[in-house]
């Protein structure tokens, strides 16, 4: 348990491949190293997710960075009923959360007749644009499952929805897309 | 039964294309574009994962951690205050659950009984995230329904659904298992909150999603 006065620890009394329940006691001890694994492991993934979500680098860092700082100041209160990623997930997309709704980013959205003129766009653009277009759970179901390879049973978890609305609102989100970018194309 | 244009979409609910639709994409163009652009929407979204150097980061977030205050522990006295005020936190929500200062108004004032009935008609529609006992009641007394209505038109689907191997009938019944199942794992997490107006809301969407599929398969049957 942490202690007044205890220095944060920079020994690191942590195996090569600490298991999560390895990780968790380890952040709890306020042992940077675990911390450090924490990043390694999930930041990438986060990075990107974050980008997605807020439109910007520098925004999904410091919203990584913000979720770190959350994960520090609330491990100890961290029960294990469920698994760290999945924790860690939610604290990240919370903050999102919070930094649109600083912004009021969905006044900003494009309209959806926009898309029609851009027919030259390459697939990979349009499929950006038409992410913009969806609503904000189908968006955040299909970046996590197509794009950043996280499953159903954990995005079930991190949206604390069952896993069957998780597998329904990735199919409503691909229809929809589909849709989108044919008549785009059109 | 013929696979038509208008039953790719349901085909690609499955996991896997039927039989019955590639030989369908074989010979209609505009299907086969549509499929294109399915799988090409998976395939690309690998792409978009956006992957950049921040080798910043981690010693900013490092810092960070290291100037934050370190958390207190908690005084000896915490679990015992956490209990008393876990204990009126649960007398204060009975109180207001109950509204006794309702009860004595209701009898006099017209209102007040107008807005009952106002909330009692859209329990679901309302903003707070937890019913009251009246509102679940009402909330119980429409899934009641709707699993009775549910019910008919399953003994009215049943012979269809399990007789016929085309791939639209076979489509729909692995869309209302993939609804069961949602149905059963909403109504698990609703046993150990059944004031969530959230998880109430979502069962209810679950039994309009299903109730509407079977129509539509009955429908559907009728016409061909």
């Amino acid at each position: 348990m942490w202690e007044i006065g205890l220095p944060l620890q920079f020994v690191h009394s942590l195996p090569d491949n600490p298991t999560d329940a390895e990780l968790v006691e380890g952040c709890k001890r306020g042992n940077l190293r675990a911390f450090e694994r924490l990043y390694e492991l999930h930041s990438s993934r986060m990075k990107s997710l974050a980008f997605h979500l807020l439109g910007s680098r520098a925004d999904a860092e410091d919203t990584v960075q913000e979720a770190f700082l959350k994960v520090y100041r609330a491990v100890r209160g961290f029960e294990g009923q469920s698994s760290l990623a999945t924790w860690i997930y939610r604290i990240l997309i919370n903050c999102c959360y919070d930094v649109m709704r600083k912004r009021q980013r969905l006044a900003e959205k494009p309209a959806r007749s926009e898309f029609g003129r851009e027919n030259k766009l390459s697939l990979k653009i349009a499929l950006e644009r038409a992410l913009s277009l969806l609503n904000e759970r189908q968006r955040l179901v299909f970046l996590m499952f197509e794009v950043e390879g996280l499953k159903h049973s954990e995005i079930a978890g991190i949206l604390e929805v069952p896993e069957g609305t998780s597998r329904s609102w990735l199919f409503e989100a691909k229809r929809e897309l589909k849709r989108t970018l044919m008549e785009s194309s059109a | 039964m013929k696979f038509e244009c208008g039953d790719l979409e349901r085909a690609l609910a499955t996991p896997e294309l039927m039989p019955e639709a590639r030989e369908h994409l074989k010979t209609c163009a505009a299907c086969r574009r549509e499929y294109r652009v399915w799988t090409d929407i998976s395939a690309i979204a690998k792409e978009l994962h956006a992957d950049w150097e921040t080798p910043a980061l981690w010693s900013n977030i490092r810092r960070a951690i290291e100037t934050e205050p370190r958390p207190a522990p908690k005084p000896v006295w915490w679990k015992e205050w956490k209990t008393w005020a876990v204990a009126a936190a649960v007398v204060i929500a009975a109180v207001l659950v109950s509204r006794p200062w309702q009860w004595a108004s209701v009898q006099n004032n017209g209102s007040s009984q107008t807005d009952a009935a106002a909330s009692l008609a859209a329990p679901l529609s309302s903003n707070r995230d937890f019913l009251t006992d009246q509102a679940l009641q009402e909330v119980e007394r429409s899934e009641a329904a709707y699993r009775r209505s549910i019910e008919k038109l399953s003994q009215l689907a049943e012979p269809k659904l399990q007789k016929s191997a085309a791939p639209v009938t076979v489509s729909y019944r692995e869309k209302l298992l993939m609804l069961d199942s949602a149905i059963t794992e909403t109504r698990t997490n609703l046993a150990q909150n059944q004031f969530n107006v959230h998880l109430q809301r979502e069962l209810a969407d679950l039994y309009r999603e299903k109730q509407q599929t079977l129509q539509e398969l009955l429908t559907r049957d009728q016409k061909n």
